[in-house]
C-alpha cells in the first residue's frame, strides 16, 4: 500500500521549483493512478545531453517509500549506465542503496547527476561503456546525436512527425496538440488520436 | 522573544505562530521543517530518535527496519539493531509546539492503526511533575508494572494533565532530568529518554551498543528557542566536555570512524549476519527492542493483541519488567513460552516446502533485496503478518 499522501506531497514539492532544478513529475499519461508516474529531467549543461528533455517511467511498488521506485528511461539515451535498448538504469540508490529518506525528486536529481558523470566501470549497457572507454569522441557524438534525435520535442523531427500523422488523415491542429501533450512521442500521439 | 517564552504565564503576548516561527529557520506551511519526518514527510508523530541522532515517526521507523537483518538509518545509514522507544520529551514538545497539526496526525495514525490492527503505545506520559526528581521517576516505573502501558517520561512539566494545553514550550519541558538545566546537546537512549549514561537514569533500561549521538535537530531547536540558557550551558560545559567525553558530544550525527569505515567498505551491507537460521524474522523484543530476535525467543501466551508480546532470551532471563513496545496489555503474570522456531521454519511448514531449498532462496533474496528490505510475506506490515503465521 503506497503512502498516497507522501507521494502527493512529493509531487507538489518537486514541481514547485522545477524551473530551477530541471526535474518534474506528473501522473503517467495524465492518468489517475498515483503509482504510475512520468518524470522529466533536463539534460545537464556541458554534456552531450544538454538541451534534451528526458522522460522517465516511474512505477511505485506497494512498499514505497520503504522500497525504491522503479525507474526506466522512456526517452532513448546513449549512456554507459542506461540501456540503449530498453532504458533500464544502473544506479545504486534505485537498488540496494535506497533509503526511505530519499524522494522521487532526489532520485531524478541523481539521474541527472548520472548523466553528467557516467560510471563506465559499472555499466548497464556494455556496448556503450566500451565505446565510452575506448573512443570517447565517438561516444560524445553518438550521445549528442541521440539527444538531438530523441530528446528534443521541438527539433526538426517534429515537423516530420506532424507530416506523417497528417498523412494518416488526422487534422493538423489535433496532431500538433496531441504531439505536444505527449512531449513529441509519435506512437503515443497516434494512440491518443485514435482513442479520440 | 525567548525571554517571554521563558516567563510562560505572562502569556497574552506574541502570537503562538510567531513564537513557533521564531524557532524555525525556514518554516514551510505550518511546521518547523526540523520536526518533519524524513520518511512520511509529515509532522513527526510519536517521535523516535535513533542512536545516530536522527528522528522519525514510530511507524516510519518500524516499517523501515529490516525484518531479518541489521537496519540502517534512513538518513545517515548508520546500522542499528534495536527498535527504540518513543521519546516522551519530544512527543510532549510537539504536542505543545504544534497542537493542531499533532492532533490531526494523531487521528490519521489511529485510523491507520485500526486498519493494521496494531497499535503504538497510546499513553505517553510525563511521570515527573514540577520539582520532582529522579526518585519519582522510579515511582513511575513501579506504576508501569501495574499494567500501565504508557512509557515513562523523565522531564518535569508544569502539569501532568496539561489542561492549559499551552502551545509554548517552557524551559522545564526541555530540561535534563538529571541536572535540571536546559538540555544541552541532548542524546536519546534506546528507551527514549534523553540522558547521558548508557543505563537510563530514568527508567533503568539499558542502552545497547555504543554511545548515542547528539540529536542535532533538537539541540538546534533549543538553541534558537532558548538562546540565553543555551549559551550559558555551552560556556559552562565547554571545558568539561573536552575532558570527560570528547567523543560522544562532538561527533554529532556523523558516524564514528569505525562505523564509517565499515559502511564505506560495504561490510555492513547485506554481507553481515548471513546466517539467518536463528533469526525470528519480523519479531522484535518488547523489552530491549532488538529486531529481529536472534536465537532464543519467548512468546507471551496470554497477550491477545495481533502484534504479540515477545522477549529475547536475554531479556527473559533478566526478568525485564518494561512495557511492550506497542500497545500490548502485557502484565508480569502472563505466561511466556519458549519459541525456538524461527520464521523460516514456520514459513516452510506453512508452505509445505522442504527445508533446504527455500533456505537457500531466502539467503539469496536477502542479498538482492532492494533497500535492505526482505519481502518474504509480500506486505508492508511484515511484523503483524509474520506473527499471525507463526501462530498458525
Amino acid at each position: 500500500m503506497v503512502d498516497v499522501s507522501r507521494v502527493q506531497k512529493e509531487l507538489t514539492e518537486c514541481n514547485r521549483d522545477s524551473d530551477v532544478s530541471g526535474v518534474s513529475i506528473a501522473l503517467h499519461d495524465g492518468g489517475s493512478t498515483i503509482t504510475h508516474l512520468t518524470g522529466t529531467i533536463a539534460g545537464p549543461l556541458d554534456t552531450p545531453y544538454q538541451g534534451g528533455i528526458f522522460r522517465i517511467d516511474i512505477r511505485l511498488p506497494g512498499g514505497y517509500p520503504f522500497e525504491p521506485p522503479k525507474m526506466q528511461f522512456i526517452t532513448k539515451v546513449w549512456h554507459p549506465n542506461i540501456s540503449s535498448q530498453n532504458g533500464a538504469i544502473c544506479l545504486d540508490i534505485l537498488k540496494d542503496q535506497w533509503s526511505p529518506a530519499l524522494t522521487l525528486k532526489t532520485a531524478l536529481l541523481s539521474l541527472q547527476a548520472l548523466l553528467s558523470t557516467p560510471a563506465p566501470d559499472d555499466p548497464q549497457d556494455a556496448v556503450v561503456a566500451q565505446q565510452y572507454l575506448r573512443d570517447k569522441s565517438t561516444f560524445v557524438n553518438t550521445a549528442r546525436y541521440w539527444t538531438e534525435a530523441y530528446a528534443k520535442s521541438d527539433s526538426t523531427g517534429m515537423e516530420e512527425k506532424v507530416q506523417k500523422l497528417v498523412e494518416m488523415g488526422f487534422p493538423e491542429d489535433m496532431v500538433r496538440s496531441a504531439l505536444k501533450s505527449v512531449n513529441g512521442d509519435e506512437n503515443m500521439a497516434l494512440e491518443k488520436l485514435c482513442s479520440g | 522573544m525567548a525571554s517571554e517564552d521563558r516567563s510562560g504565564n505572562r502569556a497574552p503576548e506574541i502570537k503562538e505562530e510567531a513564537a513557533a516561527a521564531s524557532a524555525g529557520a525556514g518554516f514551510g506551511d505550518l511546521e518547523d521543517p526540523r520536526f518533519q519526518c524524513c520518511v512520511c514527510l509529515e509532522l513527526l508523530y510519536k517521535p523516535i530518535v535513533i542512536a545516530c541522532g536522527h528522528m522519525s515517526c514510530f511507524w516510519c521507523v518500524h516499517h523501515a527496519m529490516h525484518n531479518a537483518q541489521e537496519s540502517h538509518c534512513a538518513i545517515c545509514r548508520r546500522p542499528y539493531n534495536h527498535f527504540p522507544s518513543i521519546c516522551p520529551l519530544l512527543h510532549h514538545l510537539l504536542v505543545k509546539l504544534e497542537p493542531v497539526e499533532y492532533k490531526k496526525r494523531e487521528k490519521e495514525v489511529l485510523e491507520l492503526e485500526k486498519f493494521m490492527d496494531a497499535y503504538s503505545p497510546q499513553n505517553i506520559e510525563f511521570l515527573n511533575s514540577k520539582g520532582n526528581n529522579y526518585e519519582n521517576g522510579k515511582d513511575g516505573d513501579n506504576k508501569l508494572e501495574d499494567g500501565n502501558t504508557g512509557f515513562p517520561g523523565e522531564v518535569s512539566v508544569d502539569d501532568n494533565t496539561m489542561n492549559e494545553c499551552s502551545k509554548k514550550v517552557k524551559l522545564e519541558d526541555v530540561s535534563c532530568p538529571l541536572c535540571k538545566e536546559l538540555l544541552y546537546q541532548p542524546a536519546v537512549l534506546n528507551c527514549g529518554h534523553g540522558d547521558e549514561a548508557l543505563k537510563c537514569q530514568v527508567c533503568g533500561g539499558l542502552h545497547p551498543g555504543s554511545y548515542p549521538n547528539v540529536c542535532l535537530d533538537l539541540d538546534h531547536f533549543l538553541e534558537e528557542y532558548f538562546p540565553a540558557e543555551h549559551e550559558s550551558r555551552r560556556k559552562k560545559l565547554q571545558s568539561e566536555i573536552t575532558q570527560c567525553n570528547p567523543e560522544g558530544s562532538s561527533s554529532g550525527t556523523s558516524c564514528s570512524k569505525d562505523e564509517m569505515d565499515k559502511v564505506s567498505k560495504g561490510v555492513t551491507y547485506g554481507q553481515k549476519n548471513l546466517d539467518l537460521s536463528n533469526v525470528h524474522a519480523g519479531v522484535g523484543c518488547d523489552s530491549c527492542g532488538v529486531y529481529p530476535i536472534r536465537g532464543e525467543r519467548y512468546k507471551c501466551k496470554d497477550c491477545t493483541e495481533a502484534i504479540g508480546f515477545d522477549l529475547c532470551g536475554e531479556c527473559y532471563n533478566t526478568r525485564s519488567k518494561l512495557p511492550g513496545r506497542f500497545n500490548q496489555q502485557h502484565t508480569s503474570d502472563h505466561r511466556m513460552e519458549l519459541d525456538n522456531s524461527s520464521l523460516y521454519d514456520a514459513f516452510l511448514r506453512f508452505q509445505g516446502i522442504p527445508g533446504e531449498g527455500l533456505h537457500q532462496l531466502i539467503v539469496e533474496e536477502a542479498f538482492i533485496g532492494p533497500g535492505g528490505m526482505l519481502h518474504i510475506i509480500g506486505d508492508d506490515h511484515e511484523m503483524e503478518y509474520s506473527d499471525e503465521e507463526e501462530e498458525e
